[in-house]
């Protein structure tokens, strides 16, 4: 886009094309729509063996669209898509991947809870590390797309150059036909970028097709054979590079002159100065400064992550800040700067709009004070405001009580926009304000900040498209690295000055150095265990021994043999349940339904688990008991995963269900339970229940499996990121519905233990098993947002809470301390837990 | 890109009317809760003679007043399972503190409502301020809750104070007073809820926290006061409880749980949290009481009552979920193309 950045270039590598092949993708009239807008029209592109293909076009030009259509995960309207000359229809991502297609997404698909060797685990095929130590086969991945990172360390402590390399080095592992990178270099440095070239030269050599996108015109002679060029949608050229002038290519990107389209800038040479900003400092920048005169509009620039987004949250009270900050020559204080301010997200459907609110609730959440008298609302007054600024900023909707979301783009933009000036702000932040906003609405969104401007409130826009900045602002900042690089003013606000001082001060992007060191610190022995899933097992095990000694220590028969074995015979019981409420939690789940099945199934035992039953009967009564785990885990997995209910509505619908067939099946107490059967299981050695043993090799088995094999990594990816792992080609029904129906097995263990215990069948037990299971896991150390826990720690916690209950009668407590110890320790346990993430996530 | 100059400003009265309609959640429970009254008229009329309401309303009226505490919590997103503590507190304050004494009644009251209060802030921090997993605090919280039950009552139940009988129990033109609680208590929580900056913004709040966070809105304040509020409400419902039954156990709260909970998500209360339906909860609430009613009255065993209304719950959340589906597919599609293109 930059000449400038294109001057740069020193890079003059002959790009030998390799001989006209046949292509290895012909796309052909590819017409895509999104709900009214079209996104590709009529485009048609072929993508030769042994080449880099770009694709070069502005943001929304339709680049990312094209590569989702080549990679299934987007249908086209009409066109058709040949692989080697086969047309493919329809494309999916599993064709894709079968075809050997593999991409780098823009927005790395990194699983945060694993580790760096997990993550390569769980997105390829086994054959990848089937040749030798999979260590030393991801070690040399890594080091290949220059990623120096201990494989152990989590991925949330990787920066987002990192995280990129490592999408990189996952694309490139399978030695793929077609590689597609989606705007690799955007978080790199100079020196990952040459290396990330280095490879692709070295890959294209052995055959492999590259699509490469990006809307840098710098990058392009030094990588690319072929270009393409889309604009609006629509194919607007396509050249080999060395055939192409970079002013042939600016041409064809803009296509048109953007200038026109603006409106007219202030031409008030010295205005007053109405909003100034000193010394600003917070956590991802430093001491900026500008100062913004009426009918300016000032624009904040640079790469992205080099601090702008900071500023803005921190103008907008979102972020703590220091410095002074004026408003028309009053300095305000940081709740003055929250209420004044008025901050239009970059990230409309995150932070902009609420989804299932209207289109009227959506334009006055935050200005509802001035249509109220006494905080009760005039409905006339909020029509009658709603309706006049719509109307004057054109925003274009069916009606005002419709859902936001049938809105396009641009339209939900100006209803934020909307909300920004109703609230009557001292000042206007717009990060971002037309992405994903169409070309009709983005000049109607110019006009409007424009007249905001004019009319005296001062207007601070982020962009990271120069050209707009060029059109849209009197004085623009570029930042690098957290600090203002250059203020442009009048006549050097250029797209070519703005990218030229944005890529000057980019020498060096920070982070990559710093953050590999970090995380190698990390990597140290003791530090690393503190930070692993199982950290929690240490002060758990500390605290059980510590109780029981003290405990002991008020009365000596707490130590006695029975009294061990009665505890890790209870412990047991509540400790398979507990496995199981384990899985749940891990895939960002929860099942209440535990304790009722539990109850269920031994209601189901005591009609045949009898003395004077034949073994056969007795056999047959196991099997019924774990066929009817079973079938209430698939009943669970199936509401979740294909009725669309939540975990928590479909475990409660299954827990109210199972109570009542209890119920059903015996109302009270009765059908008494195999002696034999209860002595063989209750068998002890010594004063140790053999069965806790049991529950002590499940769980090692169950955390061998977690950490150590695909199931178990996948397991954590669904949990951790759902999206993620569906890009990574898990299938994540089928892993999430097999979750549940493990979590009714291991309830069906604990069943078994709970049958031993109360030798009866009494519809009445059980229940309390559902927040007793999850409040072990808690004290483990699972967290409930998924993707983190371990079997171990769950073991831990189900001793401890029975240790703990069981203390109370042995001090001669009553039963009100009973209930609050354990309601001190679950809350104890899960601040202590948050904390300890909170401070290792910074 | 045309007539982009076409758009509101005109017809506001369209949109009067477009918002007078009713939301789908409400039409539902109205049918079914027609229904179920047009079935039982037929094959048990026991269940609807003035002599069976009176005897099951106040029921009715405890499970709407605990779930519309429920419903704002669940509103934030949230889950709260100290609800059965909170009520069973409250029933023993009221039953012992007072012991048995009227004079003693009024000051027990106000005792029960300043522990909601606390339960409630502390739920409030915990959740809110300190970011817990809402079940996570919430179980510890009933536990905690549940001691001080102990501590109050040693687990024993205990005969309620004669004006407390006559204020829960008694009626009022014919309708029984803890029914016309529940009615006054559903038009205070809709008219805040829909009338009020506080409420608009508290269910802005609930739809979407990050959104609500840019606006400058103060996210946690809210969170936290649904729990508090929660409570007060879980309080009200104890106190009544220990008018209407004769003598209330310690764990009077343990059975109303999960019909609280039932009667949010029947009444299209999302359980990921936003809009809330104060009127069709109390419908719902009336809904599943009277379906007991009617499995008892046509013979169903006490047992299987339990799986009707499971059944109940499983068919409302599978009617709303279909169109939470919808709006979850209408709203990825559109983040994709947003991620994918910005078109």
């Amino acid at each position: 886009m930059a000449k400038v950045a294109v001057m740069k270039l020193v890079e003059t590598e002959p790009l030998n094309s390799a001989p006209e092949a046949a292509p290895t993708i012909r796309l052909s009239n590819i017409t895509k729509v999104f709900s009214g807008v079209v996104a590709l029209s009529d485009v048609s592109v072929d993508i030769h063996p042994g080449e880099v293909h770009a694709i070069l076009g502005e943001n929304g030009a339709g680049k990312s669209t094209l590569m989702n259509i080549i990679s299934g995960v987007l249908q086209p309207e009409s066109g058709v898509i040949e692989f080697n000359g086969e047309v493919i229809s329809p494309m999916t991502p599993e064709r894709a991947a079968a075809l050997g297609v593999s991409v780098s997404y823009q927005h790395p698909a990194v699983l945060d809870d694993l580790s760096v060797l997990e993550n390569l685990r769980v997105a390829l095929p086994d054959r990848v590390f089937a040749a030798g130590n999979p260590a030393e086969i991801a070690r040399a991945m890594l080091d290949d797309v220059g990623l120096h990172v201990p494989l152990n360390a989590r991925a949330d402590s990787l920066t987002v150059a990192q995280k990129h390399l490592l999408e990189i080095a996952k694309a490139l592992a399978t030695r793929p036909p077609v590689l597609i990178l989606d705007e690799p270099t955007a978080a790199l440095d100079q020196d990952a970028t040459e290396m990330l070239f280095a490879r692709i030269r070295s890959i294209v050599a052995q055959g492999t097709a590259v699509i490469y996108i990006t809307h840098r015109l710098a990058e392009l002679r030094q990588i690319a054979h072929r270009v393409t060029v889309l604009r609006d949608g629509q194919y607007a050229g396509g050249a080999l590079v060395r055939d192409v002038t970079d002013d042939d290519l600016l041409a064809m990107i803009v296509g048109r002159s953007l200038a026109s389209a603006f409106p007219p800038k202030s031409d008030d040479a010295n205005p007053e100065t109405n909003f100034i900003v000193n010394g600003l400092s917070g956590r991802k920048f430093h001491d900026i400064n500008f100062a913004i005169g009426r009918g300016q509009i000032i624009g904040i620039a640079g790469v992205e992550g080099n601090g702008q987004s900071g500023v803005m949250r921190a103008l907008a009270g979102l972020e703590p800040w220091k410095g002074d900050v004026r408003l028309k020559g009053v300095p305000l204080s940081a709740a003055e700067v929250k209420a004044k301010s008025a901050y239009m997200p970059s990230d409309r459907h995150e932070e902009g709009i609420i989804a299932d609110l209207t289109v009227r609730e959506n334009a006055t959440f935050s200005a509802l004070d001035q249509f109220s008298t006494l905080g009760i609302l005039s409905r006339r007054k909020e029509l009658g405001e709603v309706s006049r600024v719509f109307g004057s900023l054109s925003v274009k909707t069916p009606g005002l009580d419709t859902g936001i979301l049938s809105l396009s783009g641009g339209n939900q933009q100006k209803v934020v926009m909307a909300r920004a000036l109703m609230s009557r702000p001292g000042f206007i932040l717009a990060d971002e304000p037309t992405q994903g906003v169409d070309v009709g609405a983005r000049f109607e969104i110019y006009r409007i900040l424009r007249e905001v401007s004019q009319s005296g409130t001062p207007v601070i826009v982020n962009s990271s498209d120069a050209a707009e900045l060029e059109g849209l602002c009197d004085v623009v900042i570029v930042m690098s690295r957290g600090r203002v690089a250059e203020t442009l003013r009048g006549e050097d606000v250029t797209e070519g000055r703005i990218v030229a001082a944005a890529v000057k001060a980019q020498s060096h992007v920070a982070g990559v150095g710093e953050a590999t060191k970090a995380a190698k610190s990390a990597a140290s022995g003791l530090r690393q265990f503190i930070q692993s899933d199982n950290a929690t097992v240490v002060p758990l095990a500390a605290v059980v021994v510590l109780l029981g000694l003290y405990v002991f220590g008020q009365n000596a028969n707490y130590l006695s043999a029975f009294n061990i074995s009665n505890i890790l015979l209870l412990a047991t019981a509540l400790g398979f349940i507990a496995l199981g409420q384990t899985v749940a939690l891990l895939m960002g789940g929860i099942d209440l339904s535990v304790g009722p099945l539990a109850g269920f199934l031994v209601v189901v035992a005591s009609f045949f688990i009898n003395d004077g039953q034949s073994a056969q009967t007795i056999a047959l009564g196991f099997a019924l008991m774990f066929l009817a785990a079973l079938a209430v885990g698939t009943i669970n997995g199936c509401l979740i995963r294909f009725a669309n209910f939540t975990p928590i509505a479909a475990t409660l619908a299954m827990y109210i269900g199972l109570q009542g067939l209890s119920f059903v099946l015996r109302d009270g107490p009765g059908g008494y339970i195999n002696f034999a059967v209860m002595d063989t299981i209750g068998w002890k050695l010594g004063p140790l229940p053999v069965a806790f043993l049991v529950l002590v090799v499940v769980a090692l088995l169950a955390e061998y499996v977690l950490r150590k094999r695909r199931l178990g990594w996948q397991f954590r990816a669904v949990g951790s990121h759902e999206e993620s792992a569906r890009r990574m080609g898990i299938r994540v029904n089928l892993v999430i519905i097999g979750g549940y129906i493990a979590v009714s097995l291991f309830t069906a263990l604990g069943a078994v233990m709970l049958m031993v215990q109360i030798g009866v069948g009494d519809p009445a037990q059980g229940v309390n098993y559902t927040l007793a299971s999850i409040t072990a896991v808690v004290l483990g150390g699972t967290s409930l947002r998924g993707g983190r826990g371990t079997f171990i720690g769950t073991v831990m916690g189900a001793v401890l809470l029975t240790e703990v209950l069981n203390a109370v009668s042995f001090l001669g407590l009553s039963q009100t301390y009973q209930y609050v110890f354990q309601g001190a320790l679950i809350l104890a346990a899960a601040l202590i837990y948050s904390t300890a993430r909170r401070q290792a996530g910074t | 890109m045309a007539n982009y100059q076409q758009t509101a400003g005109q017809g506001g009265l369209a949109f009067e009317l477009r918002s007078l309609k009713p939301a789908r959640g409400f039409v539902t429970v109205v049918i079914s809760t027609l229904m179920l009254i047009v079935v039982c008229a037929i094959f048990a009329p026991s269940a609807i003679s003035a002599g069976g309401l009176a005897g099951s309303l106040p029921f009715a009226a405890i499970i709407a007043i605990v779930g519309l505490g429920q419903m704002l919590v669940v509103q934030q997103g949230g889950f709260d399972l100290s609800l059965a503590g909170g009520v069973s507190l409250a029933v023993v304050i009221t039953t012992h503190m007072s012991g048995g004494s009227d004079a003693q009644l009024f000051s027990s009251i106000a005792f029960a409502l300043a522990c909601a209060v606390v339960a409630g802030v502390v739920n409030g921090i915990l959740v809110g301020v300190l970011r817990l997993n809402a079940i996570v605090a919430t179980i510890g919280m009933n536990a905690l809750l549940y001691g001080a039950v102990f501590a109050v009552s040693g687990g024993v139940p205990r005969i309620t104070t004669p004006l407390m009988a006559q204020i829960a129990g008694g009626k009022t033109l014919g309708i029984p007073n803890s029914v016309l609680f529940a009615l006054v208590i559903m038009l205070i929580v809709s008219f805040v809820l829909k009338k009020t900056v506080i409420g608009r913004r508290f269910e802005a709040i609930g739809a979407n926290p990050a959104a609500a966070h840019a606006a400058g809105l103060k996210v946690q304040l809210y969170q936290a006061m649904a729990y508090v509020f929660a409570q007060l409400h879980y309080c009200v419902a104890g106190i009544l409880i220990s008018g209407i039954t004769r003598e209330p156990t310690a764990f009077q709260g343990d059975s109303l749980l999960l019909p609280s909970v039932a009667v949010v998500v029947l009444a299209g209360t999302s359980l990921l949290g936003g809009r809330g339906f104060p009127i069709s909860t109390v419908i719902a609430a009336f809904f599943l009481n009277q379906l007991s009613q009617f499995a008892l009255a046509v013979g169903v065993p006490f047992s299987a009552q339990t799986i009707i209304q499971a059944l109940a719950l499983v068919f409302g959340i599978g009617v709303y979920s279909l169109r939470w589906k919808q709006a979850a597919t209408k709203r990825a599609l559109k983040s994709k193309m947003e991620e994918t293109d910005n078109v």
